[in-house]
C-alpha cells in the first residue's frame, strides 16, 4: 500500500495505491486506487482520480527514446543516441548564436524537485534566460495580482477546509464542480445559508450549485467580470458596507479605489455586463452581511481561470482583492481572498524557478541579493546567471525566429493543444532546429518532436507537490517504471554532464529537495524547514505543513496554514489596493464576428487530455469536443442539437458537434479545450496577453458561428476516437 | 510633444477627459479650471443621494495623480481670447493654451414662472451636490413635495423623495411622462409603477405660479405650493425643478465660437475655432446631444485619443461603429424604465419589425424593434431582467433571435431545474453522481448484481465518492430499491432482461 496523491489537479486528492484487484485488472491498471482521508478531499475522488492508474498501462506508453529519422518519422532508439542528438543540437545552436539559442518550456504538473531542477538546468547547464512554463497560462494573473496586493502569492493563503465554515463564498470564473469535484464539499456551509455566489457566463455545474435557493448565479457577458466586481465595490461603499476600521488599519489605497468605482454605479455596470442592477446590489449586500465587521459568519472571494485568462486578468484579480479588502476579509480566520490553483503543482511550479523572471524561493531574478544567495547554493558566480527571459507566449512566438531559440526542451506540457492560437504555435515549433519533448505518452506535441525522451509517471516516482492551499505533500512510488523509462531528474543529470556540468544535478528526489530547501531559505516561499523525511513524519502524525516553513535552530517551524493574520508581507505591512478599470476583451465583437467564444473544461478530462483521453471510461463519457450553443442562436443559424458547427475567428476554425443548451448566454458559445485536431478550441483563441502577467486571453474572443452542411457521418473517425 | 492643454470645467466629463489624456500622454501639460470648489463627483448619482441610497462620500470621482494636471478648483474662466489663445480667469491671470477644451456642462433650466424670481426657500434644482444636500435637508421637515418635470431625472427624484416618505406629485408639461423617450402606452406602464409607489402625477399641464409665504421677520420667503394651468393648487413645502438643462455656452459665444443650443462641434469634438474643442453637456455634436454621461465619456475618450495622437485611423473607425451611447435608464427603487435607440412612436420605421408585450395591469411594457439582424430600439418598463439582456444585445449588436418575440421575455437560464424528481420518476439515463458519471441505471444495475446498501452501491459504482453531494439521492434510490421487491421488482420498470425473463 502506498499513500500518495492524485496525478491531476491542484486539489491533489489523497489516495492509496495497492496491488491490483479484479476490477483494476479488468481495465488493465497495475494498481488499485482508493480515496484516502485528507482535509481537502475527505476521502473523495472524482472519476479522473478513480481511473488514474489506467494511464500507467496505456497501450501506447512510450518506453524507449524516439528520434526523427531522415524519412521524417520517429524511430525507437537508445538513450545514448537520443541524448547524443540532443547534445549535438544544443551545441550546434550555441555555436551558431550563443547560449540563448536554447529554450526550456516547463509545466505546472512537474514535482517541486523537477521544477527546481529544470530552472537550475536552464540557468546553470544551458545558461539561457529563455525558460518559462505553462503555468503562465494558469496562474500568472492571480500571482501578479496577489504579489502586488499582499506581497506574496500563495493561491489559498488559508486551508481549503476553512472555506467550509463561511456564510458566503463568491466564486469568480471557476467551475470547480467539474475541475476539482471533491472540493465542492467545502461549499456546503455557504450553500446551506444561501450564500454561494458563482459568477460565470455559463450556467456551469458550479453555477448550478446555487440553484434552488443555495445562492446566486451571476451570469455576465463574457469578458466583463471586472465590471461585476467594480459594481460590487461601488455598492459596498455607496451603501456604507465597507469595513472602514480594517481599511484604515490594514490597507493602503482605499481612497483611490473608492473614487475609481464611483464611476461604476450598478445601472451603468448593467449596461456593460448584462447583470441586472438589482442583482448586483443583492450580491454586494449578501457578501457584506457575511463579513466579520457586520457580525457575519465569514466570507471568501475566490477567483479562477475564467476571470484570470484575460488581457485584464491581473486587473480583475486586483478588483477581487479590493472587494475582499473593502469587506475586511484577508488575514481574518474564517474569511479571505484566494485563487484556486489549477494544475497539480501549479503552486509549487511557480515558486522554484521555472518562471522567466524568477529564482527558487519565489525570488526575483533581477534582485542582486537573490542572485547572490541562489548562486552560492548552486556554487556558481552570480554574474554567470542569466537575467530575466520572456513569458510563455512571447517565448513561443520567438521560437525558430532570428531573435529566439533554435532548440526547445519541453517538459510536462502538451503545448500544441493547450497554448492559445494553436496553429501558430505549431508553425513556431516546426521552425525550430530541434524540438525535444519529455513525455510518457505520444501527445500531440511529441508527434512534432525531433527527439522524444520517455519519462516516469506519477505513481512511479518520488517527490513533492504543493497543493492549492500551499501545503507541501509527498508523492510516492507504488511501482517500478517500465524498463527503458527514466525520471526527468535523470535526464537533466545526463544532459548536464554531457554539457560539461558534472555536479549539481542529483537524481535522488530527496537530495534535490534538500537543495531546493536551502535555495528557498529566506525567500518568500521558504521551504528550508522541510525535507522528505519531515513531510513523511508530519503526514503520519496527521499534520499539514504549509509554506513558509523556514529552518529554525531549535523546535521545528510548524508551517503557516494561515497567512496575513498579523501583517501582510509588504514593506509597510499593509495590503495595497490599486484602482483598476475595465477595457474589455482584446478581440471584441464586430459585424463579421458577432458572438463570443468562451473556453473551459469538462470533468472527465485534464488539461490537453493527453492522459485522460487514454482512459476508456473517461473517453467514453466525453468522447469528443463540442460547442455549447444557446437555443436562440442555434435557431438563428439553423443548427440542431448534435449537428456540426464551425467556430471561426481571425486566427482559425474549429469544427465540433453542437450541444444546444440554455446554459450559455445567447451571444456566446462555449468549447472545452481538451482536444487536438479539427475540434481544437485553441486554434480559435487569441494569444493576446495581459500586459502585467503575460497571461493569454483564452477565455474570450470574437467568432462567427456557422452550421456545417450536413454530410454522412464518418464512421472511421468515430472508431478512432473510441479506440 | 509638450503642448499646453487647458480644460474648462472639472465635472464628470472634464475630469474623465483629463484622466484619459494623461493615461495616453503622461507628459502633456494640462491645466484644469474648475468653477465648483469641490473635487469632481458623480452627478449621475445625485438622485441616489436624494433617495438616501448612497453615501455622499462615495460619489467623489478619481483624483488627478500628483504631478499630473494642474487643477485650480474654485477658479472660474471669465473669457477666452481665441486670437491670443488665452483664458482670463477669476484669479486675474491669463492662461495660455495650445488646445482648449470646453467641458462647461449645462445648468438646470429654471422655468420662467412667477414666484421663482428670486426663488423662495424650499425650491431647488437637482444639478449640483449642493442642490442634492439641500433637498435632503428639506425632506426632514417637509411632508409634501412637487417635482416639476417628468423626465428621467424628475422620476428619479420623485421616487427618491417618496422613498423618504414624502407625498410626491410629478407635474409634467408634455402629454405624458418621459415623452422624449416613451410612447403613451409605455408611459401608462410607468404611471402604473409610480402609482404603486404612491406618487401622484399631473401631465399635460404646467406650473403657472410658485406660491410662497413670507419668511419669518421678513426674511427669505418659503414655498408653500404651486398653482397649475387649470388653477389647481398643489400644496408643497419642497419643490424640485427637473425641467431640463441649458448647455453652458456663454464663454464660447462671447469668444465668437459658433453656438446653437450648445457649442457646435463636428464628429471629432472640434468647434468653429480649430484650437478649441467642446465635450459633454455643453457640446452639440452633429447627431445631437443626449444629455447622457455615456455620450460625454465617449467624446472625452475620442478627444483624448486625438490630442494624444493615439486615435485609430479613420478608415478603421468607419468599419467599427462606436458602441451606441443612447441607453436611457431610470435609476429608482421599484421602478424600471429603460429605453435605447429611437423609441418614440412618432418616428417612422421602415424595414423593421416591432414586437410588443403589453401588460397594463402588471405595469409592464416591452417593445423591441429589430431590423432583421439586430435590435435597433427597445423600450422596457417593469421588466428589469429583460432590460439587462436587451441592453447588452443592443449595445453589442449581437445577433437577434429569428423570432424577435423571443426578446420580450426573460430568457431561460440553465437547465430549468425543477424540484428533484422522485427516484421512481427519474429516467434511467439521469446522472445521479456527477463526479463519477453514475446514472440511475448504473445504480439499479449494481443492485441487480448484489449491492444492498449505499456503501455497496458506492463500492460498485463510486457514486457518492467524489464531493458527496449526491449521497441523499443515492440513499433515496437505495430506499426505493429496498422497498420494491429486491432484484426482480427493481428490474421490472426497466426493459425486459433476458437473464431474468
Amino acid at each position: 500500500m502506498t499513500d500518495t496523491h492524485c496525478p491531476y489537479c491542484a486539489l491533489q486528492c489523497a489516495m492509496t495505491l495497492t496491488g491490483p484487484d479484479d476490477a483494476a485488472r479488468e481495465v488493465g491498471a497495475p494498481v488499485t486506487v482508493a480515496g484516502r482521508q485528507f482535509p481537502t478531499n475527505r476521502g473523495g475522488l472524482c472519476q479522473k482520480g478513480w481511473t488514474s492508474a489506467q494511464v500507467l498501462r496505456t497501450p501506447d506508453r512510450i518506453t524507449a527514446p524516439l528520434v526523427r529519422g531522415d524519412d521524417g518519422e520517429l524511430h525507437t532508439t537508445t538513450w545514448d543516441h537520443a541524448l547524443d542528438v540532443v547534445e549535438d543540437g544544443i551545441r550546434r545552436a550555441w555555436s551558431r548564436g550563443g547560449r540563448d539559442k536554447v529554450g526550456v518550456f516547463g509545466g505546472g504538473g512537474l514535482t517541486n524537485e523537477k521544477a527546481y531542477a529544470l530552472g537550475k538546468f536552464a540557468r546553470v547547464a544551458l545558461g539561457t534566460p529563455f525558460i518559462d512554463y505553462n503555468g503562465r497560462f494558469c496562474m500568472a494573473s492571480a500571482a501578479a495580482g496577489a504579489n502586488r496586493a499582499f506581497g506574496v502569492d500563495r493561491g489559498l493563503p488559508f486551508p481549503l477546509a476553512d472555506v467550509g465554515g463561511a456564510q458566503a463564498v463568491l466564486v469568480l470564473g471557476s467551475n470547480l464542480a467539474e475541475t476539482m469535484p471533491p472540493s465542492t464539499a467545502h461549499l456546503a456551509g455557504a450553500r446551506a445559508s444561501g450564500g454561494l455566489v458563482v459568477v460565470d457566463p455559463r450556467h456551469s455545474a458550479s453555477a448550478a450549485l446555487t440553484d434552488d435557493g443555495h445562492g446566486v448565479h451571476v451570469q455576465p457577458v463574457p469578458g466583463t467580470d471586472l465590471v461585476v466586481l467594480l459594481a460590487l465595490l461601488h455598492v459596498v461603499w455607496a451603501e456604507g458596507l465597507a469595513d472602514e476600521e480594517y481599511l484604515a488599519a490594514r490597507a493602503t489605497g482605499a481612497d483611490q479605489v473608492r473614487r475609481s468605482v464611483a464611476a461604476w454605479w450598478p445601472e451603468r455596470a448593467e449596461q456593460v455586463c448584462g447583470v441586472p442592477a438589482a442583482q448586483l446590489r443583492q450580491v454586494a449586500r449578501l457578501l457584506a452581511d457575511a463579513a466579520p465587521h457586520r457580525g457575519g459568519g465569514g466570507a471568501y472571494v475566490l477567483t479562477g481561470r475564467g476571470v484570470e485568462q484575460s488581457t485584464q486578468g491581473t486587473a480583475t484579480v486586483t478588483a477581487a482583492i479590493n472587494l475582499s479588502l473593502a469587506l475586511g476579509l484577508p488575514g481574518r480566520e474564517g474569511s479571505g481572498y484566494g485563487a484556486i490553483t489549477g494544475q497539480g503543482n501549479g503552486q509549487g511550479g511557480r515558486e522554484h524557478g521555472q518562471k522567466s523572471d524568477q529564482l527558487p524561493g519565489y525570488r526575483k531574478i533581477d534582485d542582486p541579493a537573490a542572485r547572490e544567495h541562489v548562486a552560492a547554493v548552486w556554487g556558481v558566480d552570480p554574474a554567470s546567471l542569466p537575467g530575466p527571459g520572456v513569458p510563455a507566449v512571447e517565448l513561443l512566438r520567438r521560437c525558430g525566429t532570428a531573435e529566439g531559440p533554435q532548440v526547445l526542451l519541453v517538459h510536462g506540457c502538451n503545448l500544441v493543444v493547450s497554448a492559445p492560437d494553436a496553429d501558430r504555435v505549431r508553425d513556431r515549433l516546426a521552425a525550430l532546429d530541434l524540438l525535444v519533448v519529455c513525455d510518457f505518452v505520444p501527445s500531440e506535441t511529441t508527434r512534432l518532436a525531433d527527439v522524444v525522451l520517455p519519462v516516469t509517471q506519477w505513481a512511479e516516482e518520488n517527490g513533492t507537490m504543493t497543493s492549492l492551499e500551499g501545503r507541501v505533500i509527498r508523492r510516492r512510488p507504488a511501482l517500478a517504471p517500465p524498463p527503458g523509462v527514466r525520471t526527468e531528474l535523470e535526464v537533466l543529470h545526463d544532459l548536464a554532464v554531457r554539457l560539461g556540468v558534472e555536479h549539481g544535478f542529483p537524481t535522488d528526489a530527496s537530495v534535490v529537495f534538500d537543495e531546493l530547501a536551502r535555495a528557498s531559505a529566506g525567500g518568500v516561499a521558504d521551504y528550508s524547514g522541510l525535507s522528505h523525511r519531515r513531510l513523511d513524519e508530519a503526514e503520519a502524525a496527521g499534520e499539514g505543513l504549509h509554506w513558509p516553513c523556514p529552518a529554525t535552530p531549535d523546535a521545528p517551524h510548524p508551517g503557516t496554514p494561515r497567512l496575513f493574520l498579523d501583517r501582510f508581507p509588504t514593506p509597510d505591512g499593509r495590503a495595497r489596493m490599486v484602482a483598476v478599470d475595465h477595457l474589455g476583451p482584446s478581440d471584441d465583437l464586430r459585424p463579421d464576428a458577432p458572438v463570443y467564444l468562451i473556453t473551459g473544461r469538462v470533468l472527465q478530462h485534464y488539461q490537453s487530455g493527453a492522459q485522460t483521453r487514454r482512459v476508456p471510461a473517461l473517453a467514453a463519457a466525453q468522447p469528443e469536443p463540442f460547442v455549447e450553443i444557446h437555443p436562440l442562436l442555434a435557431d438563428r443559424i439553423g443548427v440542431q442539437d448534435g449537428e456540426m458547427v464551425q467556430v471561426t475567428s481571425t486566427r482559425g476554425t474549429a469544427t465540433a458537434v453542437a450541444h444546444v443548451t440554455a446554459a450559455v448566454r445567447p451571444e456566446a458559445v462555449f468549447m472545452p479545450f481538451h482536444w487536438a485536431g479539427e475540434g481544437s478550441a485553441n486554434r480559435v483563441t487569441t494569444d493576446a496577453v495581459d500586459p502585467i502577467s503575460g497571461m493569454p486571453e483564452f477565455k474570450v474572443c470574437a467568432v462567427q458561428v456557422r452550421a456545417v452542411p450536413t454530410q454522412a457521418p464518418a464512421p472511421a473517425q468515430t472508431t478512432e476516437v473510441m479506440a | 510633444m509638450n503642448r499646453h492643454v487647458v480644460v474648462i470645467g472639472h465635472g464628470m466629463v472634464g475630469s474623465r477627459f483629463v484622466e484619459d489624456l494623461l493615461n495616453r500622454a503622461p507628459d502633456t501639460h494640462v491645466t484644469v479650471l474648475g468653477e465648483e470648489g469641490y473635487e469632481p463627483y458623480n452627478r449621475v448619482l445625485l438622485s441616489e443621494v436624494v433617495a438616501g441610497k448612497v453615501d455622499v462620500a462615495s460619489i467623489a470621482l478619481g483624483h488627478v495623480a500628483p504631478g499630473g494636471a494642474h487643477v485650480r478648483p474654485g477658479t472660474t474662466a471669465l473669457a477666452v481670447d481665441t486670437g491670443a489663445r488665452t483664458v482670463r480667469t477669476s484669479d486675474g491671470d491669463d492662461v495660455p493654451y495650445d488646445a482648449l477644451v470646453l467641458a462647461t456642462g449645462a445648468r438646470a433650466r429654471i422655468p420662467e414662472v412667477p414666484g421663482l424670481m428670486p426663488p423662495p426657500a424650499g425650491v431647488h434644482a437637482l444639478r449640483t451636490l449642493d442642490d442634492a444636500r439641500e433637498i435632503v435637508a428639506a425632506t426632514v421637515n417637509q411632508t409634501r413635495a412637487v417635482v416639476v418635470g417628468g423626465g428621467v431625472l424628475g422620476l428619479e427624484a420623485a421616487c427618491g423623495l417618496a422613498r423618504r416618505g414624502l407625498d410626491v406629485t410629478v407635474v409634467h408639461v408634455g402629454p405624458h411622462v418621459m415623452d422624449r423617450q416613451l410612447g403613451d402606452e409605455a408611459a401608462d406602464a410607468v404611471i402604473h409603477g409610480l402609482t404603486r409607489l404612491g406618487i401622484a402625477h399631473r401631465t399635460g399641464t404646467t406650473c403657472t405660479e410658485v406660491l410662497h409665504e413670507p419668511g419669518p421677520d421678513g426674511g427669505v420667503a418659503h414655498v408653500r405650493g404651486v398653482r397649475l394651468a387649470d388653477g389647481e393648487e398643489l400644496p408643497a413645502g419642497l419643490v424640485v425643478l427637473t425641467a431640463g438643462t441649458v448647455p453652458e455656452t456663454t464663454l464660447a459665444s462671447h469668444a465668437g465660437i459658433a453656438t446653437d443650443r450648445g457649442v457646435l462641434v463636428d464628429a471629432h469634438g472640434r468647434t468653429s475655432d480649430p484650437h478649441v474643442h467642446a465635450i459633454g453637456d455643453c457640446a452639440q455634436p452633429p447627431e445631437g446631444a443626449t444629455g447622457l454621461i455615456a455620450q460625454g465619456w465617449e467624446q472625452a475618450r475620442r478627444l483624448a485619443d486625438r490630442l494624444a495622437g493615439t486615435a485609430v485611423p479613420v478608415a478603421e473607425v468607419a468599419t467599427l461603429p462606436a458602441p451606441p451611447t443612447d441607453v436611457v435608464r431610470v435609476k429608482a427603487h421599484g421602478l424600471t424604465v429603460v429605453t435605447m435607440g429611437e423609441t418614440r412612436p412618432s418616428v417612422p420605421r421602415t424595414g423593421c419589425r416591432t414586437v410588443r408585450l403589453s401588460d397594463p395591469e402588471g405595469g409592464r411594457l416591452v417593445e423591441v424593434v429589430v431590423d432583421g439582424e439586430h435590435v435597433v430600439a427597445a423600450t422596457c418598463v417593469g421588466a428589469p431582467e429583460v432590460a439587462a439582456d436587451l441592453t447588452t444585445t443592443y449595445t453589442r449588436r449581437t445577433p437577434a433571435p429569428r423570432d424577435p418575440a423571443q426578446l420580450l421575455l426573460r430568457r431561460m437560464v440553465g437547465a430549468g431545474a425543477g424540484p428533484e424528481p422522485s427516484p421512481t420518476l427519474m429516467p434511467d439515463r439521469a446522472t445521479v453522481c456527477r463526479c463519477n458519471g453514475v446514472t440511475k441505471g448504473d445504480i439499479v444495475q449494481s443492485w441487480r448484481t448484489g449491492a444492498r446498501c449505499t456503501e455497496d452501491v458506492a463500492r460498485a459504482t463510486r457514486a457518492t465518492t467524489g464531493c458527496g453531494g449526491c449521497t441523499d439521492a443515492v440513499c433515496g434510490l437505495v430506499d426505493w430499491l429496498t422497498r420494491s421487491d429486491p432484484g426482480p421488482a427493481a428490474v421490472q420498470d426497466r426493459a425486459p432482461d433476458p437473464a431474468h425473463a
